[in-house]
């Protein structure tokens, strides 16, 4: 229905990723892309960003990794790479097509 | 043959939605001497209620269970008509049925109605996105004993409530009993708005009212 | 231990004892392997939902390790239903930045693809600026929602009229012109969305309409991914079995009608699914434990043999959750955990 705190919050504190304060929106590309489950995808991801697999879901280090490769973060400091930047970013360091970032380039924007 | 066997074999006709089968065994257990109102209740209602469940189990779709529901009306037919006047059935009771308005959804409460009706209850569906005062109307017009009305939605839900409030307006609502169903509607939001019952189910909104209309 | 207080499926508290507790675990487990003509939760599994429900905490969450995916369908609608005044992009960044969301979804507000069809280059503006300014994977969703394509709504005779009349031919053929409409309207609005960048395309509450409305997603997704190799597909469902309305629609000789979670996902694999949302629908009347553990029980079935991965529903009135607008977190997160941690899931 409509009510963020009974659901998503409750869902994302109890057994959710964390989005992007760690790497739960990288863990789901991978389960998009590549059809992943769960434990292949969080394995890919970590060995990309070069991380270990429980890394993944701490904001501390997370936080690091992602201003560090510029992949998108949650408070972002002027100058970084943002939104579709970030995704630019983000489909080299997994390595993967991102429909929007493809379109881009057919452009021949970059 | 036993009376359990006339009944097991009607409830099978109804099971296997054979319509000459069950008129066959309806007229069969007539010269065999059955009662025609225990062959009614015992052997073919048990069918449909059987089959009603094997619905709500995934097991018996749609359009078998329409099937069966003319089988077994064809076979009550027959063995009504071997009833002298007094024992005749009269209908369990006269209702109606809708979405309410701004819910076009219909496809629970058109189960519901056919349920309802093969358990001998008269039902007028007044289909969907019904407005409160086309329930009133037709209630009075067909002099209805029960008005039950579905809302699939938490935006359309509130329907059920304003249809409560009408009743009173009216002056009915000591006179009809008021069910709702439909995919958001619990027990307590039946007791919350002041219908008599929620039905969350065919099978258990025909439990309910045959309780309520005892 | 005293009375233990838990809730029934309509939300509001219940209180149980301890012998109560199991055999309500211990009937939902079995109703469900009744049903699906699968096994029930063993003596183990049993034990762990009683030691969760019996718990004292007030919320409880999965064991560290153990996080998966969370992924929202129609985040946007969620935030317009509480009369919180954002945009639809806005509600998208307030997902991923304060919601924890790992994937987005984009919707409109009529939330099905019938009446997104005229007016899709508007939507795929809209589709376009949120791709330029959010970060996780950005899902296009809505309902296949066959009930539009009969009368009044659609062009069709209306199915649900005709069947109880005994027309049933006259019906069934009626399901079979509207799954062929619907299958071009979803193949319409999804390509263009695809076409416009889209992460992914969700076809949810699929199956509300029976079996014609699951063979529409189904069919849709065969032609783009036939059009589209690499587009992501995820389909959700509507309920734990399919409801079977015209009864004999079949999908590659499989038929639809009456199919249970553990099947509807093999059908999702053969069609190319990419991700798969088992639904199973809560008993306002019955407890939470009773369905929690019917619940898991369809989805830990469901989660065995899929190959692909499994993101089940657990808003409202589903999946353990109560049939409440504002569900408490109590259940949410002990339902949350022991989805996740009993069936093994890729996703919610």
């Amino acid at each position: 229905m409509g009510d963020p705190l009974g659901m998503a919050i409750s869902h994302a504190i109890a057994s959710g990723m964390g989005g992007m304060r760690t790497a739960g929106d990288l863990v789901a590309r991978m389960q998009m892309t590549r059809g992943m489950k769960i434990d292949d995808a969080k394995s890919y991801v970590a060995d990309k960003l070069d991380v270990s697999v429980s890394d993944l879901t701490d904001p501390v280090i997370m936080t690091e990794v992602r201003e560090d490769l510029e992949i998108g973060s949650l408070t972002p400091l002027p100058g970084c790479a943002k939104g579709i930047e970030a995704k630019l970013r983000l489909s080299e360091v997994l390595g993967i097509d991102i429909n929007c970032i493809r379109r881009l380039k057919d452009k021949g924007l970059f | 043959m036993e009376k359990t066997e006339w009944f097991q074999k009607a409830v099978q006709t109804i099971l296997d939605t054979d319509e000459d089968a069950a008129k066959e065994i309806a007229a069969k257990s007539l010269e065999a001497g059955m009662d025609p109102l225990e062959m009614i209740n015992q052997g073919f209602t048990e069918g449909i209620r059987k089959m009603g469940d094997l619905f709500e189990r995934g097991e018996v779709f749609l359009p078998g269970l329409i099937v069966a529901s003319e089988a077994m009306t064809a076979a009550v037919e027959i063995l009504e008509a071997a009833l002298p006047a007094e024992k005749q059935q009269e209908k369990k009771g006269v209702i109606v049925l809708g979405t309410v308005e701004g819910d076009i959804h219909d496809i629970g409460k058109g189960i519901i109605a056919t349920m309802l009706r093969v358990h001998g209850y008269e039902v007028h569906d007044i289909g969907r996105d019904v407005p409160i005062e086309k329930f009133i109307e037709k209630a009075k017009a067909v002099n209805a004993d029960v008005i039950g009305s579905s809302a699939m939605m938490t935006t359309t839900q509130i329907g059920q409530r304003k249809l409560e409030q009408a009743l009173k307006n009216a002056g009915m609502r000591d006179k009809v009993i008021t069910m709702v169903g439909g995919a958001v509607a619990t027990d307590h939001w039946a007791q919350r708005i002041g219908s008599d019952f929620f039905g969350e189910s065919p099978k258990d909104t025909i439990m309910k009212l045959e309780e309520f209309l005892k | 231990m005293g009375k233990i207080m838990t809730r029934m499926g309509s939300g509001f508290p219940v209180e149980m004892s301890e012998s109560q507790l199991m055999e309500d675990l211990s009937a939902g487990t079995e109703d469900a392997a009744d049903r699906g003509k699968i096994p029930p939760l063993s003596k183990e599994e049993l034990k762990y939902l009683f030691d969760l429900f019996t718990s004292t905490d007030r919320f409880l969450s999965v064991e560290t390790g153990k996080e998966i995916v969370l992924s929202y369908d129609a985040a946007p609608l969620k935030l317009m239903r509480t009369a919180v005044d954002v945009h639809r992009i806005q509600s998208l960044q307030i997902y991923e930045k304060l919601l924890g969301a790992d994937t987005l979804e984009l919707g409109h507000v009529d939330y099905s693809f019938k009446p997104v069809k005229p007016i899709v280059s508007t939507e795929q503006t809209v589709l376009e600026q949120s791709l330029l300014v959010t970060h996780p994977p950005l899902f296009y969703g809505a309902m296949p929602n066959l009930g539009l394509y009969s009368q009044p709504d659609g062009p069709f005779p209306n199915p649900s009229e005709l069947m109880p009349l005994g027309k049933i031919a006259a019906a069934r053929d009626a399901y079979e012109k509207a799954v062929e409409d619907a299958v071009k309207d979803i193949v319409y609005v999804s390509s263009a969305m695809y076409e416009s960048g889209a992460d992914g395309i969700n076809m949810d509450t699929t199956g509300a309409a029976g079996d014609a409305d699951f063979l529409a997603a189904l069919r849709a997704t065969e032609i783009l991914k036939q059009k589209y190799p690499d587009v992501c597909i995820e389909v959700g469902m509507a309920g734990e079995f399919i409801l079977g309305l015209h009864g004999e629609l079949d999908y590659n000789g499989n038929r639809l009608a009456g199919m249970y979670v553990h099947d509807q996902v093999k059908m999702a694999e053969k069609a190319g699914v990419t991700i798969f949302g088992p639904v199973v629908n809560m008993k306002s009347t019955r407890s939470c434990p009773w369905n929690l553990s019917r619940a898991i029980t369809f989805t830990k079935a469901c989660c065995e043999v899929a190959s692909i991965p499994i993101h089940v529903n657990m808003g409202m009135g589903v999946g353990g959750v109560p049939l409440t607008n504002h569900p408490p977190v109590d259940i949410t997160s002990r339902a949350s955990k022991a989805m996740v941690e009993i069936c093994r899931l890729d996703g919610l």
